[in-house]
């Protein structure tokens, strides 16, 4: 597919006002925390964008984080954003199949090499290559290939980024996280890891939409995320905070505490050690996000989320073991007092007994 | 009563002489560590594991020792007066023992020249540490532990050494024997008061006492005249050796366990039901608490202190008192040994009470008392001495505050702290003596 | 495995396996060593009474001692209670010994809970600072007295930074929360092989006290 319209050409070909635009510019920029100067800049970018490839690997993945980030109940400028980058390989919404598929993403592929964005969502497995294929290419190959002319990688949702839940203990595919893969491969691209299970909608388009703007990565955390979205965490942003500082906990679900509103800690929320923007950006649309509606956070943009112990345990409780290995502990530790008192009292007894 | 002042001064002489007449022992250090040890082998046990294993080192039992008190030594800590013993057994009877020899030193002979300080200078295993302790650890006889691992490895004081030597061999305590009781007999009959010396068989059993006979023959005197108002069948058997236990405060185990056995063979075969310590600390504890386990099975006799049998007969209406001719008022100082250690603290005030004595109690009294400073084996140690008197000048203040006009007390050895202190102090308070008192003071 | 799963996993489990070991090989070791007899005729009676009256008699000395100890006496016990109000009855504590005995119990306002562990380490401390500066301490202060001591600041000064998820040097929270399990643990791991010990020695050395003097007739 070709791609000669500009961003611009697009929008106003679909009736979106100069006001209207520059609108979802300045948004953007905020969202980005970007000082309002940048804004005319993110204008004359966009405006200008040739619109770039962006290829979508769908790996093992439960297309979460698609329908995430094409679920709006009205449409947004988010989607018509969607609409003016040349996403030329994309599982669900594409309109082609089978061969024909294969066929747009090799071309796109050779036409752009070197230019077009690789988007990753699932997980790759490793432990035998062939548990996920497409159209008889395994995930693994796909990617290697894939990787050679992309300017950049997305990882989208925590599956890409991180190994997800495919990763869970025992981890039977052996899946692996992007990064995992070019480090074992030993390849470098740049990436971008926008995890969640799934994203916010507006981190993708945010991150995007900065990349377009300025044509290198946002600043990214410790876990190569960008900071605009992961730089805080739950805790600090939650609106039932206070209640944490006051020692006000919901015991268990529907009880007096869960219907005043109180802080989940108590039933495993996980907003202490959990970065992302769900507690400021919100979803759907800024309608809540899990702890407002009464669910602790499950920690979901974090690697190894699913195997925390469980999305009811609190932080302050640990895998301790069990009563039974304690008590073999003791046993043995009893055991080895006895030893050291018949030591004790053999030598005691013939110090005694050679005085009389 | 008057006490014989010239007495008193010609006894301290020869106390004095014991450090010229003393040999040192003969045990070479490197045999001292294992003598040591093996004292310790014998006696610990799980009790005073528990004690030593509980110790959080919070040095409150420096606040309640006379010796930390009155020098502000850290030293002098109780607990760290029994450290060896600690060292020992952590490393060689405790568990994980193995882990402990890694960063644990062994006992050496310096350490145990050092502790010769710690365990008998400036202590007196007076207990009052043990009151304090919040773990409750039972201090105090752990340093009877101390020092008879000392003593076996020859480090007891020197005049501990000569006194022990004077008894094996003479059977006297600083040129004390049953030859000076059978004098003082004699000069009490001459006074009218009968002493019934070696009788073949009596109910009642009292000991001879060497500081009495050489000092305070008053005491004894009061004794006679007491037993005789009751008209007991009692005597005194010049045959079962002294009262006085300072073989058991030196640690010399050997020698205080021949002198224990001597006591109860020969009480036994007078048949004795009773046997009555007079006025000495060490002597009534080292009996009542030691002489069961050294015989081996429980006394065939009852023990008792003289103050308690006093107090005891005075409560039951058995011995007739009156009141004194004018009132007065005294402070009672318990001895350690007869008090706290052993529990006699009501009879000697029921006494005094008895005949009319004021008691004007020192802030820390009965179970709390300060000690003299002298006990233990302390009063004659001479190394001591400027320990001791800063120990005692804590009790000359206690007396002091209560504004009482004397001093009572029920322990010779006591009383001989108190004169001795009182004179380098120039203390005007006298020291009186609770048998001698009560005997004053017998209904007509 | 990052630090936070390491704490919340082989760190909390490797820890009680080492306590449960250490109480029960010390405990046994010493309580189990042979008894002495003793043959002397007791004076005083109802020696079981006089030992369980001196296990809860001990705290409070009588007056003529205690003035000697006030000090030390006062806040000793101020900074235990201090500690074990905080340990028991802090909001998201009580979960972690709910893993243990199946039940939890009510627990105190964050406020009254931020006060008593401030007056706690404050205590603690000042207490550390006496130790390295008294005579009688000095003297018979070991390593096992300063770990101990140290290994129990630490766990309230990090309960305080990770609960006020105070942002030192940029330290993330997680870190933070890890840091004081393992402050936890580590106090655990110490624990059977020092002072702290005295948990379980305290009571039945004040009963053997309380006993013996008992049997001598006189009240411990």
């Amino acid at each position: 597919m070709r791609t000669q319209q500009t961003l611009g050409e697009v929008l106003a070909a679909r009736g979106v006002s100069r006001r209207g635009f520059m609108k979802f510019c300045a948004s953007t920029a905020s969202l980005m925390a970007l000082p309002p100067a940048m804004i005319p800049r993110i204008a004359a970018a966009l405006e200008n964008a040739k619109r770039p490839s962006v290829i979508w690997l769908p790996f093992q993945e439960c297309t979460g984080c698609t329908e995430s980030i094409t679920r709006s109940h009205a449409p947004t400028l988010e989607g018509l954003i969607f609409d003016t980058i040349s996403l030329d390989y994309q599982h669900t919404i594409m309109a082609a199949a089978g061969a024909r598929a294969e066929e747009a993403r090799h071309e796109a592929m050779k036409a752009n090499f070197g230019e077009y964005i690789l988007a990753v969502d699932g997980s790759i497995p490793m432990k035998d290559k062939a548990f996920s294929c497409i159209a008889g290419e395994s995930n693994y190959d796909i990617f290697i290939e894939a990787v050679k002319g992309a300017k950049a990688i997305v990882a989208i949702g925590t599956c890409a980024a991180f190994g997800g839940i495919p990763m869970a203990k025992p981890n039977p595919t052996g899946a692996a996280s992007v990064q995992d893969v070019l480090n074992e491969a030993g390849l470098q691209k740049p990436i971008i890891n926008i995890s969640g299970c799934p994203p916010i909608p507006t981190a993708i388009t945010g991150v995007l939409a900065q990349y377009l703007t300025f044509g290198e990565l946002p600043e990214l955390d410790h876990l190569g995320r960008p900071k605009a979205f992961f730089g805080q965490n739950i805790h600090d942003r939650c609106y039932r905070r206070p209640f944490y500082e006051r020692g006000e906990f919901a015991e268990s679900f529907d009880d007096e505490g869960a219907k005043k509103g109180w802080c989940l800690y108590k039933l495993g929320c996980k907003g202490p050690v959990t970065y992302n923007a769900c507690a400021t950006i919100k979803w759907n649309n800024g309608a809540g996000f899990p702890i407002e509606g009464g669910h602790g956070c499950l920690g979901c943009a974090e690697p190894g989320f699913w195997d925390w112990g469980g999305f009811y345990r609190p932080l302050s409780q640990g895998d301790w073991g069990d009563w039974k290995t304690l008590g073999i502990a003791a046993a043995a530790g009893a055991a080895l007092g006895i030893a050291s008192v018949a030591v004790s009292r053999v030598k005691q007894a013939r110090a005694r007994q050679e005085k009389s | 009563m008057s006490v014989d002042a010239a007495a008193f001064q010609t006894f301290r002489e020869k106390a004095g002489q014991l450090r010229t007449s003393a040999v040192p022992a003969a045990v070479p250090s490197d045999v001292r560590v294992d003598r040591a040890k093996t004292v310790f082998k014998r006696r610990l046990d799980a009790g005073q594991a528990t004690y030593l294993e509980t110790c959080i080192h919070c040095g409150m039992c420096a606040e309640a020792c006379h010796f930390y008190e009155a020098t502000g030594h850290g030293r002098y800590t109780p607990i760290y007066k029994v450290d060896l013993l600690r060292r020992y057994y952590r490393r060689e009877l405790a568990p994980m023992g193995w882990l402990r020899r890694l960063v644990m030193r062994d006992i050496t002979a310096k350490d145990l020249e050092d502790w010769q300080e710690l365990v008998y200078d400036s202590c007196t295993q007076c207990g009052r540490c043990d009151m304090i302790c919040p773990m409750g650890i039972h201090i105090s006889p752990m340093i009877g532990i101390m020092r008879e691992a000392l003593a076996e490895a020859g480090l007891q004081p020197i005049e501990q050494r000569a006194l022990a030597k004077e008894i094996n061999e003479q059977g006297t305590l600083l040129g004390i024997g049953p030859g000076t009781y059978q004098a003082v007999a004699a000069e009490l009959r001459g006074r009218g008061v009968e002493v019934p010396l070696d009788k073949p068989r009596a109910d009642v059993m009292v000991l001879m006492n060497a500081m009495d006979a050489a000092v305070f023959k008053d005491a004894i005197a009061a004794t006679a005249r007491i037993m005789n108002r009751l008209g007991l069948d009692w005597t005194i058997r010049t045959g079962a050796g002294d009262a006085a236990a300072f073989d058991w405060t030196s640690g010399d185990e050997r020698t205080h366990a021949r002198m224990t056995r001597r006591i109860i063979e020969d009480a036994a075969a007078a048949g004795a039901k009773t046997v009555i310590v007079p006025e000495c600390g060490h002597g009534y504890a080292a009996l009542r608490w030691g002489g069961a386990n050294v015989y081996g099975q429980p006394l065939p006799f009852e023990v008792m202190a003289i103050s308690e049998f006093v107090g005891r007969e005075v409560q039951a209406g058995r011995l007739k008192v009156k009141k004194v001719a004018a009132s007065r008022s005294v402070t009672y100082h318990d001895p350690c040994k007869v008090g706290r250690w052993s529990g006699v603290l009501d009879e000697p005030r029921q006494a005094l009470a008895a005949i009319g004595i004021e008691v004007r109690e020192m802030e820390s009294h009965a179970k709390t008392n300060y000690c003299c400073g002298g006990g233990g084996g302390v009063f004659l140690n001479e190394r001591a001495a400027k320990l001791r008197q800063g120990a005692f000048r804590i009790k000359m203040k206690e007396a002091d505050a209560t504004g009482a006009a004397s001093v009572v007390t029920a322990c010779g050895h006591c009383r001989m702290t108190f004169m001795a202190g009182a004179q380098q102090a120039n203390w005007p308070t006298p020291i009186e003596s609770l048998v001698e008192l009560v005997a004053e003071n017998l209904a007509e | 495995m990052t630090l936070l799963e390491f704490a919340r996993g082989p760190g909390l489990q490797g820890a009680l396996l080492i306590f449960s070991l250490g109480v029960a090989w010390r405990l046994v070791g010493t309580f189990l060593l042979a008894r002495n007899r003793d043959l002397a005729q007791p004076k005083g009676t109802s020696t079981v009474k006089a030992g369980v009256r001196a296990m809860i008699m001990r705290s409070i000395p009588p007056h003529e001692l205690e003035k000697r100890i006030t000090f030390q006496h006062i806040t000793g016990y101020a900074w235990h209670l201090g500690f074990f109000a905080v340990l028991l009855f802090f909001g998201p504590h009580v979960p972690f010994f709910k893993q243990f005995l199946g039940f939890g119990w009510p627990y105190l306002p964050n406020t009254a809970v931020m006060v008593l562990g401030a007056f706690t380490l404050a205590i603690l401390v000042a207490l550390l600072v006496r130790r390295m500066l008294h005579p009688v301490l000095k003297q018979i202060s070991t390593f096992d007295d300063y770990l101990s001591v140290v290994l129990v600041i630490l766990p309230l000064l990090t309960g305080f930074l990770s609960y006020s998820h105070v942002q030192p040097l940029d330290v993330r929270y997680e870190v933070l929360l890890a840091v004081h399990l393992l402050s936890v643990e580590a106090l655990l791991v110490w624990f059977p092989f020092g002072k702290l010990m005295h948990l379980f020695y305290a009571f039945p050395s004040r009963y053997q006290v309380g006993a013996a003097m008992q049997r001598k007739g006189v009240q411990a």
